[in-house]
């Protein structure tokens, strides 16, 4: 029987999860991934949690609690750098440490460290060290390691064509598009929704938010929708190179975004208790003021968000889009 | 002639207004909701149905409030939306020009800017009630006063003391603390008013540009004292427009008006609906670990509406018919 390697449905799932998988199924290897979000992921995240940490780090505990019974060995890499000089949120740092001392019976974690600020080759380094549960063969973890790279870039290439990262991940999974899917078609509004991937498309914490706003005929597109380039270009006209990767995603596609014609407004959605979130939230509302007059929402999940008063924001926010059309 | 209803059921009051073809609010309610919406609903269509006049017909009905989609299904609305929406179409037809709509409610409190007559910016408070109209009428209970007398005490004031308004946990105790220091009423409710317009403006009212005419609405602009402090604040006068207490009902009335011209007619069910028994439940649907709380209201012999599944379930199942309807009147 192969062995089964869990990687839990949060946080960085949503933008590596096909490297991983493509990485470890070519060492012949089964991976588990936790189930989609209910509220019972989140209750036993939340109370395995510590109490600082925010929401999506508590809703991971929950995941990691889901999977921990069904697999071989836990993947929890510890992903400090995924760019020259730019960092992941230090809690993100520290998952692997929180997780071990926070869960109790617990299968193996492979906890590798992925740091590449300094050095790119270390993706390599971290790739080869996670492999040596399942192989010693030095060419083995070469190919394989060339497989989730092509796995990540067919990932990102449905990215690009309009699918949303967790509908890329299906379609690479099961073929959407087999079933009539088409991410691009033309709406009669676009919205971008600039956020966290872990907090936009968990459709539990975020309610759904894609799905509503895609039930009242508006076509959401994303950070993820856009190349690193982009975003790079983009990002730099802030007068100080951001040094948080996810940060830098939110304002470099939210600066690209407010410069097309075809975008009617933008969300942002920020979770409660983020330190980042909280300035580039301000940051991107500062910056769209001063170049005219985008609509911008600002949504704050947490949770006990109700679900009422993110209806009623969205629904004034899409009435306020349509009001200012029909009086141009 | 035609006259048209708005109903507008928020988490204190509910109000009702009954207005004619040409916009002219002829009757007005607001009572309050008292944590039973629907018969409240009920009470206050009564109220309005024995002073609807004669030859009038009713040509249209609107919902708006957190509890727009029960009342909704309950009078069989023609629009139901959502409540910043409503008091920007009530503000912009009431107060000429206006430019900025502060609105104060029971549990929410919002600001909405328009420029040349369209929405431009909203915002609504965050998860914390602090500020908000239910918060005064806790501290005018705690002090004995009735909150009709709030802002006129208040008035009497000559130097407000200073109040921390960032949570009314903590405004409360401060409050507290002043009392027992010796302050006098007046100052302590004064400098309370000033407490929660200065955390409006900090919070909700963050980076937004306040420009001239101001009109400030919602059950909490009946406190002159709010009012006061608001000026004192912006440093410029703000206008309490009529209806001011209903004017999220108003606007769904305008929207109601609206929404029929396109169809032609309306959905209402009647007054009849006054004497009926509607029954709302909830049941935990156990077919998933999301034990969704679905709700479903009943009418005397049939399931009205169920809803607050995610996966669209029990709101699809059996009133599908009904259920979409309503959805088409959201978008």
């Amino acid at each position: 029987m192969p062995l089964r390697i869990g990687i839990p449905r949060a946080l960085l799932y949503y933008y590596y999860y096909p490297m991983w998988k493509g990485f470890f199924k070519a060492l012949g290897a089964e991976v588990v991934v936790s189930s989609r979000t209910t509220k019972d992921i989140l209750d036993k995240g939340v109370k395995q949690a510590v109490d600082e940490a925010c929401l999506p780090v508590k809703l991971f505990f929950g995941h990691v609690l889901d999977l921990k019974d069904k697999v071989d060995y836990l993947f929890v890499p510890r992903m400090v750098s995924v760019e020259h000089k730019a960092y992941i949120c230090p809690k993100f740092l520290g998952l692997p440490d929180m997780v071990r001392h926070n869960i109790a019976d617990l299968p193996p974690v492979i906890d590798v460290t992925v740091n590449m600020s300094r050095n790119e080759k270390n993706l390599y380094r971290a790739f080869a060290e996670a492999g040596k549960v399942l192989t010693a063969n030095p060419l083995a973890l070469r190919k394989a390691y060339k497989a989730g790279l092509k796995e990540q870039e067919r990932f990102e290439r449905f990215n690009q064509l309009g699918f949303l990262p967790h509908e890329s991940i299906e379609q690479m999974e099961e073929g959407l598009a087999a079933r009539n899917f088409s991410p691009g078609q033309p709406q009669n509004m676009t919205i971008a929704l600039i956020g966290h991937g872990y907090n936009i498309f968990d459709t539990y914490i975020s309610m759904n938010l894609i799905g509503k706003l895609r039930d009242m005929g508006i076509r959401v597109v994303t950070a993820d929708n856009l190349t690193g380039d982009i975003i790079e270009e983009r990002s730099n006209e802030l007068p100080k190179r951001l040094f948080w990767t996810l940060g830098k995603r939110m304002i470099g596609s939210a600066f690209h975004y407010m410069r097309l014609d075809s975008i009617d407004g933008i969300i942002h959605v920020a979770s409660f208790g983020c330190g980042p979130d909280s300035f580039t939230g301000e940051i991107i509302e500062r910056h769209l003021r001063r170049r005219g007059n985008l609509p911008l929402l600002n949504l704050t999940i947490d949770e006990h968000s109700g679900e009422a008063g993110i209806v009623t924001r969205l629904e004034a926010f899409v009435d306020m889009i349509q009001w200012r059309r029909a009086a141009q | 002639m035609r006259g048209y209803l708005g109903v507008d059921v928020g988490s204190v009051s509910t109000n009702i207004v009954l207005m004619d073809e040409n916009e002219n609010v002829m009757e007005t309610l607001y009572i309050r909701t008292q944590g039973q919406p629907i018969t409240a609903v009920q009470r206050g269509l009564e109220y309005i149905r024995d002073r609807v006049p004669a030859g009038m017909e009713i040509g249209g009905i609107g919902t708006t409030g957190s509890g727009r989609h029960l009342s909704g299904i309950i009078v069989g609305a023609d629009s139901v939306k959502n409540e910043i929406t409503a008091h920007a179409v009530a503000a912009s037809k009431l107060v000429p020009g206006v430019q900025t709509v502060l609105e104060i409610g029971g549990q929410d409190s919002k600001i909405i800017i328009l420029r040349n007559g369209v929405v431009t910016d909203f915002a609504m408070n965050t998860v914390c009630a602090a500020g908000t109209g239910s918060f005064l009428d806790q501290q005018a209970a705690r002090l004995g006063i009735p909150i009709e007398d709030f802002g006129e005490i208040a008035l009497k004031s000559g130097t407000p003391v200073r109040i921390a308004g960032r949570c009314s946990v903590f405004a409360e105790s401060d409050m507290i603390h002043k009392q027992q220091m010796g302050h006098n009423l007046p100052d302590i409710l004064a400098g309370l008013c000033e407490a929660l317009v200065r955390n409006y403006l900090n919070n909700v009212g963050k980076g937004k540009e306040i420009l001239e005419p101001v009109a400030f609405q919602g059950g909490v602009a009946a406190n002159v004292g709010i009012k006061r402090a608001f000026e004192k604040a912006l440093g410029f006068e703000i206008t309490v427009p009529p209806h001011f207490n209903v004017m999220g009902a108003v606007g769904a009335a305008m929207l109601a008006r609206e929404a029929t011209r396109k169809t032609g007619r309306t959905r209402f069910k009647g007054f009849a609906i006054t004497q009926e028994k509607f029954r709302a439940a909830s049941f935990e649907c156990g077919d998933c670990p999301n034990l969704c709380e679905v709700i479903e209201i009943s009418g005397q012999d049939r399931i009205l509406a169920r809803w607050n599944d995610k996966c669209g379930k029990w709101s699809n199942a059996e009133v599908s018919g009904f259920r979409r309807k309503k959805i088409e009147n959201l978008a």
